[in-house]
């Protein structure tokens, strides 16, 4: 422990007298100070940075979080944690934090009211709105599906289809033609890979940090690691080359490695015959998309296509291309199609549930809490169309198309929204299009902060506990890596709730009770928790003191086989190249070339696509509201725009330069970081900047955002929002 | 008495930056005040560029500057090899942050220059410090140079190091991994 000098210990006395007056968030330093020689108690959960959700351990004195560190079990994290992980920590002190619930009065302005005042009017308007338009005209937008379970009870008694995540901006192409073609999602084997292309995939970005501690232990012992990006990405960094490709074509690049592949005889041909179908008709339509072809698209040689798809093959089945996350998912019209690209590579060569390849995650089945079952009326079809005939059929509906919903208020079809855990004013794209969220008879966000859709769109705001103060049902651990045991870990209170705040169940009962409904949730989240473990032969106690539990291990390699066939959850039980659910309207199942919905116009010095991505000490928009992180952004210039040095200079422009920026819907001023680091054609902006929430007061005003510019677009395949499909203009100088 | 040493391996750094906020936390530091940082220099021309990343802090030299400039003692040398600072002794005089190379002095609110000071309630029970524990890529070991056996040792053995401005004959306990 630090030594206190005389002067500092005299004002950590004085700081320990203030704090028995005052919350504690306002003298946080002081607080941390006077605590200096306190206790230290460590409790175990899951971080909630991002969607990793890495184990930790929250160091606590008394009743105050110092500071965490990775726990050393959970595999996403083992003893390892990011940036964001430690700041979103601290954010539980966040001033800009809901501290009780708010109402919008006649007046535009904000009021606090009593929870017991918010049910019974929430309650109220909601039976109204129900009575007179339907169950159908209610709407749950989520980050995830992680509160769908307790949702659905509530949704079932009044019969609304419409539980929506936020993946429509995230990584919708990919889960649907995973989902299509092989039946769920398998992860890269990184550690045991020798050659591993991540196209579109920023690893060291988009983080878990066990994940690249594999990625980097594996690059030690020699994998060969290629990264095609137009931006030189963190994950750039450590690869052993980096090939810049023209945005909005990385399907062409794929189609001509399948290209090679096949036309040179280098693919799998046992793993073919036995395990894929649809492989002629992919071939079919695919013959002529040669390296030579692909070079005039992407601007990698043809040369460079053959060498990488030969090296593929050498190295396979040790080798794969990262299945991705969000980067190429929701970017182009073309996401599907490449999406279902990765998938044919790395069937071609063979490695799917092979050591080095592509495997699954080791899993266990939970138990579930016998509840008493919910009638209500019949639903009818989800009001954005996912998975609707004649709408967007091919669409998953369990995922939804989260940026139409503005829009169905709009159009009369969307009457109450409640928004948990999520901020598509500022997540989604062509925020004046968002902000109509705000026309429906009835908007409830349910958010720990003061976000943009709880500023402007929300007529009620519900604190729910941080998550550090709440309890959840247990989390199986999987995505993005491979590993041999399942694990279960708990998310469970590790400090006392500050403010006013409630868990989900009590927010949703106290709902249901306000429409009349009083045993829709005769349960508690513990209640949950132990049913969930019941099958595990473990205790909720022993769950709360390991944070996370290792099981003994369960993967195999080879490919499911049931009676000795193929049996994956697909048509075939193989890989489907060709995609059933695709062939509608005269489409194909397979995919092959469709070329990007917009291009910038080469011939002009001041056109360029923008795209984005994740910075590293950065969740998108959900962390820009962080003292810590936010002051990492000032630190290294992180709200500037990358653009290209050559292409700069023909404008004028130089580093640290004021630009507009102009699209069909925006026109902003940003900064410029002028660099080598990226491709021509392109500007580059970090997916987190642009909060314009005033009560969000370290969000606010700093930097654009790319949502900004883009109008509310839906990929006709699996209906993400298209984000990169975008050209803008710019020229030097303020507005 | 152990003799600590810290390496470096900066090719592995991909600048995530959770070193930097692990840091401020366990020190108890404002999101303005850190005690290290990363210096990010970009070289080459368009597609034939790379980045480099340097992990930077107080190297915690044999010879620092910053103790023989400093008029009270308040900067002093530990047996161990930690440069640590006396609170009480320190008159706010700034010549440490002047004598440093390496700019690895701020100036605190109590006007006071502050570093980093190698966390020793982590490195006396042979624990790696919140920088390194964090760092999902081992970009730093800390160790004991005196035992032949600890894991600083095996690397410093496997790799050449160097350390930053040797011409300023500072002796740093920091090494770089040369790649």
């Amino acid at each position: 422990m630090r030594q206190f000098n005389r002067r500092t210990f005299l004002k950590a006395s004085a700081a320990a007298a203030v704090v028995s007056s005052v919350p504690l968030y306002v003298s946080f330093n002081n607080y941390k100070k006077a605590a200096e020689d306190a206790t230290v108690h460590k409790i175990p959960s899951f971080c909630q940075g991002c969607t990793s959700y890495c184990g930790i351990i929250a160091h606590v004195k008394n009743d105050r979080l110092w500071k965490i560190e990775g726990h050393p079990i959970h595999l996403k994290s083992r003893g390892h944690l990011c940036a964001r992980g430690h700041g979103m920590a601290d954010y539980a002190y966040s001033k800009d934090r809901i501290q009780h619930p708010w109402k919008r009065g006649d007046n535009g302005e904000f009021e606090k009211i009593s929870w017991d005042q918010a049910f019974k009017e929430i309650g109220e308007k909601l039976k109204d709105i129900v009575k007179k338009y339907s169950g159908n005209s209610v709407v749950w937008m989520e980050h995830g599906s992680h509160r769908k379970p307790y949702v659905d009870r509530l949704f079932d008694k009044i019969g609304s289809p419409n539980f929506v995540t936020q993946y429509s901006t995230c990584f919708n192409s990919k889960t649907n033609a995973w989902q299509q073609m092989v039946g769920g999602t398998l992860s890269g084997d990184h550690q045991k890979s020798k050659y591993i292309i991540f196209e579109g995939r920023n690893f060291a970005g988009g983080i878990v940090p066990n994940g690249m501690n594999l990625i980097t232990k594996a690059k030690e012992q020699g994998t060969k690691i290629l990264v095609i990006d137009p931006r030189y990405s963190e994950i750039a960094k450590i690869a052993d080359e980096w090939l810049p490709i023209r945005p909005g074509t990385d399907l062409a690049f794929r189609l001509a490695m399948a290209n090679v592949l096949i036309s040179e005889g280098l693919y799998d041909k046992v793993f073919v015959k036995k395990y894929v179908d649809g492989f002629d008709e992919f071939w079919k339509y695919n013959k002529h998309n040669t390296p030579e072809w692909a070079e005039e698209i992407t601007g990698i040689s043809a040369q460079k296509i053959r060498e990488i798809a030969r090296e593929f093959a050498k190295n396979a089945p040790q080798a794969f291309i990262e299945p991705g996350w969000h980067g190429l998912h929701a970017h182009y019209l073309n996401s599907t199609q490449t999406a279902q690209m990765a998938i044919i590579l790395n069937a071609l060569v063979g490695n799917f549930y092979q050591r080095g390849g592509l495997m699954p995650s080791a899993t266990v089945t939970l138990g579930h809490l016998e509840l008493p079952e919910v009638f209500g009326p019949e639903k009818g079809d989800r009001v954005d169309g996912a998975g609707v005939d004649g709408e967007f059929k091919t669409v998953e509906p369990a995922r939804g198309i989260s940026h139409l919903i503005a829009n169905k208020v709009a159009e009369g079809k969307v009457k109450a929204v409640f928004v948990c855990n999520n901020n598509p004013l500022r997540t989604s794209p062509s925020p004046e299009e968002q902000k109509q969220l705000k026309d429906a008879d009835l908007v409830v966000s349910i958010n720990i902060d003061w976000n943009e859709t709880s500023y402007h769109a929300a007529h009620y705001i519900l604190p729910e506990h941080y998550y550090l103060e709440r309890y959840e049902h247990p989390y199986t651990v999987s995505g993005h890596i491979t590993h041999e045991h399942p694990q279960i870990a708990l998310r469970q209170p590790v400090i006392k709730p500050l403010h006013d705040s409630k868990n989900i169940i009590d927010i949703l009962d106290g709902i249901a009770k306000g429409m009349g409904y009083n045993d829709l949730y005769p349960f508690t989240v513990e209640d949950d928790i132990k049913a969930a473990i019941a099958p595990l032969g473990i205790t909720f106690e022993q769950l709360k003191k390991a944070g996370t539990i290792e099981f003994p291990a369960t993967l195999k390699t080879g490919f499911p086989i049931n009676k000795g066939k193929p049996a994956l959850k697909t048509k075939s039980g193989k890989i489907q190249f060709s995609a059933e659910l695709f062939k509608l309207d005269g489409k194909i199942g397979v995919p092959t070339w469709i070329a990007p919905k917009v291009m910038p116009d080469s011939s002009k010095a001041d056109e360029f696509r923008l795209i984005h991505g994740k910075q590293p000490w950065h969740s998108h928009a959900m962390t820009n509201n962080n003292n810590y992180l936010m002051a990492m952004s000032e630190r290294y210039d992180g709200m500037s725009m990358w653009m290209n040095t050559a292409r700069a200079n023909k404008l004028g422009i130089k580093n640290g330069d004021t630009v507009t920026m102009e699209s069909s819907i925006a026109k902003k001023e940003v900064k410029v970081k002028v660099t080598e680091l990226i491709h021509p054609d392109c500007v580059w902006v970090p997916s987190t900047y642009g909060g314009y929430s005033p009560k969000n007061t370290t969000a606010y005003n700093v930097g654009v955002n790319f949502n900004d510019f883009i109008p509310v677009m839906v990929e006709p395949w699996s209906g993400s929002t298209m984000s990169q499909e975008v050209v803008v203009k710019i020229r030097k100088g303020a507005m | 008495m152990a003799r600590y040493g810290l390496v470096i391996d900066d090719s592995k750094c991909t600048g995530c930056t959770a070193c930097t906020i692990a840091c401020q936390l366990h020190n108890n530091l404002e999101p303005e005040m850190t005690y290290n940082r990363l210096e990010i220099l970009e070289t080459g021309t368009y597609p034939n560029v790379k980045m480099d990343i340097m992990p930077m802090q107080c190297m915690h030299c044999d010879n620092a500057p910053c103790v023989s400039v400093c008029p009270t003692q308040a900067t002093y040398k530990r047996e161990d090899g930690i440069v640590a600072i006396d609170y009480d002794k320190c008159i706010g005089c700034k010549y440490c942050m002047t004598a440093c190379p390496y700019d690895a002095r701020k100036l605190n609110e109590e006007r006071v220059p502050v570093k980093c000071r190698w966390c020793p309630e982590y490195l006396e029970k042979g624990e790696q410090p919140p920088c390194a524990a964090t760092c999902m890529n081992d970009v730093r070991v800390f160790g004991d140079l005196d035992d032949p056996n600890s894991k600083i040792n095996k690397i410093l053995a496997e790799n050449e190091v160097v350390s930053l401005l040797p011409e300023k004959g500072t002796k740093p306990s920091i090494f770089y991994v040369k790649k």
